[in-house]
Parts: C-alpha cells; structure tokens; sequence
C-alpha cells in the first residue's frame, strides 16, 4: 500500500520536474536514484549551484524493486544508491561504470578501517560507501532496567508478547548464525540448521517478525525489546528518553549503502563530480546530521556539532568494525537461507 | 429484412460506446493476468531474473506442504471473516431497511464515513485501540475476563477482527439494496399463517435477499483471500497468510515466478467457484439480462 502510494507520488514527482526542466534553459542534469529521505536537499541545492546544475531526485523502497526496475530498461540515472550486496550484483551484471579515482579525489577521505574489515568492494573499483548503518537492539530502560549485551534477550520468557525481530531471512537467521558464533554468509546447512533451532527458540517469545510498526512500538510501550534499523531506532531514541539501545557482543549486522554510477548513466561526468562532493567531511557531517546515519569519513568528525560527536547513529562504534558482518548476496545458495526461514516461519 | 437493418444499425453504436470499457479490462487485467499465468511456467535466475525455457517445476514447487499450510490457513480466515460478515451484516441491513425512508440514508452515511479515512490510518488507529497497555486490554485484565498473558493485537484474533471492520461496509451494503427491495409485508403474513418470528426471518426473508447476500460474500471473500496489509500489521509470528508470501518472493527473495504462480493459484481458487456458480445461476443470469432487455424495449 504505502509501497504504491509512494511509487505514485515519485512517478508525478519525476513528472512534475521532468516538465519544470523542460521550461527552463537547459542545464546540465543529474538523475538521482536513492532511498526517500536519504540526503540533505540543502546541499543538493549548494551542488547545483556550484555546478550549474539540476539534480533531480527518485526514490525507491527496497534494492529488488530498484534493480527490477533497472533490468526492466529503467535508463538514465546517473548515481545510484544500492545497499553493498546489490551493488555487487549490479557490478556482476554489467550494470556498473569502474571508477576513475583521477575524477574522485576526495576518496582518500574514505574510512580504512571499512575497506579493509567490513567493504565487499575493498578497492572501491565500482562503488564508493556512503552512509553505514547496522543492526541493534532498542528497548524500554524503564520498564526493564539495564540488560546484558546478547541476542539472548530474546529468550527471556518475562518479555513474552512484547519482543520483535526484523521480518527478514537474512537478518533474524544472521541472529542466530551470530549468536553461535558462525558467519552471517555462511553456506554451510548444518550451520544454518542451529540457527534455525535458535531461532525457532526466540520466535515463542515474539510477538511478531516487523519490519512496520516496531518504531512506532518500542515508543508507545507496546514492544519492550525490538531489533532494528540504527537509522531508524535512534530517530525514536533522541526523542524517548525512557529507551536505550544495545550492540550484542556477539555481533550485529552492519549494512552500507553505496554511490555508484550505472554504465548507462548519461552524463557520467556530472555524477563524478556528485559523488565527490558528497565525500568532502564537511558536507558528509551535514549529511550525516540530516541522515542520523554515519558516512565513513573519519574527517568529517570535526565538523560534527559537539553534542553529536559522540552520537552512537553518525559515528560508527569502533568495536562494530571488528564485530560486525556486512551481508554478502549468496548467489544460488540464498535458497538454503529462504527454505530455513519458511521453514521457521511455519513452524507452530 | 427491415428489423434486420435496424438490428445492425443498433448494433454499431453500442460495440462503439463499449468497446473503451474491453479494450481497458483487456490491457489492465486480462493481459496483465495472463502474464503472470505465463510467468508462472518460468523460473528465477539467482539474480532475480526471469529464465527463458519453460518449466513446471515452479508450479510443482508452490504445491509443497508449506504453502499448503498457509493456503489452508488464508482459506479458514477468509471463510471466518466471510460468515462474521454476513452475521453483523444481515441484522443491520435488516433493520436500516424497515427505517423510515428519510433517516435510512443517512444511517448509510454513517457506515460509509469510516471509509473516507484512508485504509492504513484506520488499522493504525486499531494498533492504539489493542495496545497492550491501552484503555481496552486493562479493562478487560481488571474486570478478569482475560488471563495476563493474553494480547489483543499480533494474533489471528487481531487479523480477524480488523479484516471484518474493514470489509464490514461493503457486506451491509449490497444486502440493504436486497432489503430495501424486498417486501416486508410478506413477514407479516408468514406470521399471520402462523410462523414463528425466527422462522419467518429465516424461511422468507432470508431468501428474499439471497442475491444481496450472494454480493456480500464475494465482495467480502475475494478481498480477504488476497488480505495482505493487515496480516502484516496486525497479525503476529503465526499470522502470515498467502498474500504475505506472494510479497515476500516479488521483493526480497526475488523470485518473480514463483510469486506468479502464487498469485495464479489464488486466482484460480477464487474464479473456480464463482464462474460454477455462475454457470449453475446460468438461468437467474439470463432473468436478469432478459429483465434489462425488456426494461429497455419499454423505454423505446
């Protein structure tokens, strides 16, 4: 529903601007393809003057629909911003320009402890990283007090009906395959199979698998413990603060979301300069406050206000850099991860 | 020779006035039907691409126990969303029809104003109403009629309950144009013949409306058949149902064709039954259609 409406309302906005640009003298334009509410407009704005230049802007929900739109002859974009697993298959696919670094100076900027621990993409040949976020656990402080750092949480019987996982294979049977102490890429089956059973523990627990409504929930009191999104669950948490957070020792997901430029872009000049611009510190600090999400440019710590530079959302927690697991696509073997999950969700 | 002429003269404008209505149901529904009957035959490349052979693999592969399950599971909540439907339905289509005619609209009206709120915001606003610590679930943990481990939201109860608020207008409403038609007075001499009160309701007005009640279900079944926002919403660890399913492998698990013959095999479920009785009512069809037709020729 909200998925249409959405799709609705971009379909009109590249409309509606496709007709504004049509009037006006005719500057260059860079077609944006990336998550809603993703970058700061304002420095959009400062780009297109500095370039003289007009960026227009479409958005998608998920990376699928995204690359279903692009394999369906969807042309024209210049930067797009695929989660890192996505930007592999679109490089594997063709899809993707290599990278002239001449044209990317600001790319020394670029985090080393990412590149080397966590990126898919370790020479940044085909995508530069953009913002990082990762998995963690929200819950309610007041109701709860403190609580150990573990994806056990899960098993507390106390909490029964008022817990969620995220609603996606990948991320609850990474849980489990992190909670014994294997890979969340793992293509072993009996590794998944006791993920499986851990999984199948905490599901009793649960009051449902959410990606929706647990921002919503953990806030008004209906959840008391729920995994999420960083971006999102600190959005809830600056405002609530009877709700803390926690990293599981035992490790979380971290995800990264990339700027790459499609081999069809047609002005794959202006998108250099876009992506460029976008790893100056200065302006991936604004970002990074419009965003609440980290850009792995260290620099840009200095340009942060104060109060923010200790903020757990726009600056990566250091341990997550040994910690954490980036999702990598499985190729053939994510039918093994799905046969697992409908395999926990059927189970009574 | 003459009525032939007129015949074919009729015959033009009206294939002319009809033919946008076809040409719009054959581009966006036929066409797009059988696209996804076809892609069905299909199967997913792992980067979520669309083979070119054929296979009926796929088609095997929804047929597994698991989906079964959840098929069996989507049919049961359908058919109970159905049957309360039709339980709140009757009774109040019954009693706005014996109104006096200037009050019944507007106690239409005030079924229809829920709907004027969007879908989403009116399931939201069922979330606030079964929260865990709101007004509704600690009155009835005071008042000891549930057990403190019982919730009201994320369960089949909640899909339930929330499915048959959302379908319930368009249940009362086909029914009270039936009842609105039907002749009360023929209760009054059922009673006179002797029938009990619950008879008469059961052996004369029910019958009376029968095709009011025919609307209800199909309006309120086929919807709830595809249900997928509220499952999603309300519904917990158990709660999914095949719509749920048929999302999750067109987005994240990028499987196109198996998503299509998902949606194949929920179409077939639903137009099976509805076209046998149609062929079944072949008769009450044409009734109809020879009612139009003569409607027609008395306005000429």
């Amino acid at each position: 529903m909200t998925m249409k409406l959405g799709l609705k309302l971009a379909a009109l906005a590249t409309a509606v601007s496709a007709l504004l640009w049509g009037c006006g003298p005719s500057k260059p334009v860079l077609n944006l393809y990336t998550w809603s509410d993703y970058i700061d407009e304002n420095l959009v704005k400062e780009f297109e003057k500095q370039y003289n230049c007009k960026v227009v802007i479409d958005t998608f929900d998920s990376n699928e629909f995204m690359y279903a739109k692009l394999k369906a002859g969807g042309s024209g974009y210049d930067v797009i911003v695929p989660t890192s697993y996505m930007s592999k298959i679109m490089n594997d696919q063709k899809m993707l320009l290599k990278l002239d670094h001449s044209k990317l100076p600001n790319s020394k900027y670029i985090d080393k402890r990412y590149l080397d621990n966590l990126a898919i993409d370790k020479k940044m040949e085909y995508c530069i990283p953009y913002m990082l976020g990762y998995t963690c656990i929200a819950y309610n402080k007041e109701k709860l007090g403190d609580i150990p750092q573990t994806w056990e949480v899960f098993s507390n019987e106390k909490n029964k009906g008022r817990m969620t996982m995220l609603n996606d294979y990948r991320e609850t049977i990474g849980a489990g395959l992190m909670f014994n102490g294997y890979s969340i890429n793992t293509r072993n089956e009996k590794e998944l199979e006791k993920a499986k059973e851990q999984v199948l523990k905490w599901k009793k627990n649960l009051a449902k698998f959410d990606n929706e409504v647990y921002k919503a929930g953990i806030q008004s009191g209906e959840f008391l413990v729920v995994q999420g999104y960083s971006g999102d669950l600190f959005q809830v948490l600056d405002e609530s603060p009877n709700l803390s957070f926690m990293i599981p020792k035992e490790g979380v997901m971290i995800a990264c979301d990339d700027m790459v430029i499609p081999a069809s872009a047609d002005n794959p000049e202006l998108a250099y300069k876009f992506i460029n611009f976008f790893m100056d510190p200065k302006n991936a600090a604004k970002n990074m406050e419009y965003t609440c999400y980290a850009a792995p440019i260290p620099e840009a710590k200095k340009y942060l206000p104060e109060e923010l530079r200790t903020h757990p959302g726009m600056i990566f927690p250091e341990a997550l850099f040994k910690a954490g697991q980036i999702i990598q696509d499985l190729g053939d073997d994510n039918a093994k991860y799905l046969k697992v999950w409908d395999e926990i969700k059927i189970s009574q | 020779m003459n009525t032939m002429n007129h015949k074919s003269d009729k015959k033009l404008p009206e294939l002319l006035s009809t033919a946008p209505s076809y040409l719009w149901l054959f581009v966006f529904f036929l066409l797009p039907s059988l696209l996804v009957f076809a892609i069905a035959f299909k199967s997913a490349d792992s980067s979520g691409g669309i083979s070119d052979s054929w296979t009926l693999s796929t088609i095997s592969n929804v047929l597994r126990q698991d989906y079964i399950i959840v098929l069996w599971r989507t049919i049961w909540v359908s058919v109970v969303v159905t049957a309360l439907c039709l339980l709140l339905s009757i009774p109040v289509a019954y009693w706005i029809a014996q109104q006096p005619k200037k009050y019944r609209y507007w106690y239409l009206l005030l079924i229809i104003i829920p709907l004027w709120t969007n879908f989403l915001i009116r399931i939201f606003a069922w979330r606030t109403l079964l929260h865990p610590e709101g007004f509704l679930r600690t009155a009835l943990l005071w008042l000891g009629v549930i057990p403190d481990d019982m919730f009201l939201l994320n369960n089949m109860g909640a899909v339930i309950t929330v499915t048959v608020y959302t379908c319930l207008p368009f249940a009362i409403l086909p029914i009270f144009a039936a009842a609105e038609k039907f002749n009360f007075a023929l209760l009054e001499a059922a009673r006179d013949l002797g029938a009990s009160r619950f008879k008469a309701f059961y052996a004369i007005f029910l019958p009376g409306i029968k095709r009011g009640i025919l609307t209800a279900i199909l309006v309120v079944f086929i919807p709830a058949m595809g249900s997928y926002a509220i499952p999603d919403l309300v519904g917990g660890v158990d709660g999914e149902l095949l719509g749920n399913k048929i999302a999750l492998r067109a987005s994240a698990n990028r499987n196109l064709p198996e998503a299509a013959a998902l949606a194949a095999m929920l179409s077939i479920i639903i137009t099976v039954p509805v076209l046998a009785f149609m062929l079944k009512h072949k008769r009450l069809l044409r009734n109809i259609i020879s009612i139009r037709r003569s409607a027609g020729d008395s306005t000429k």
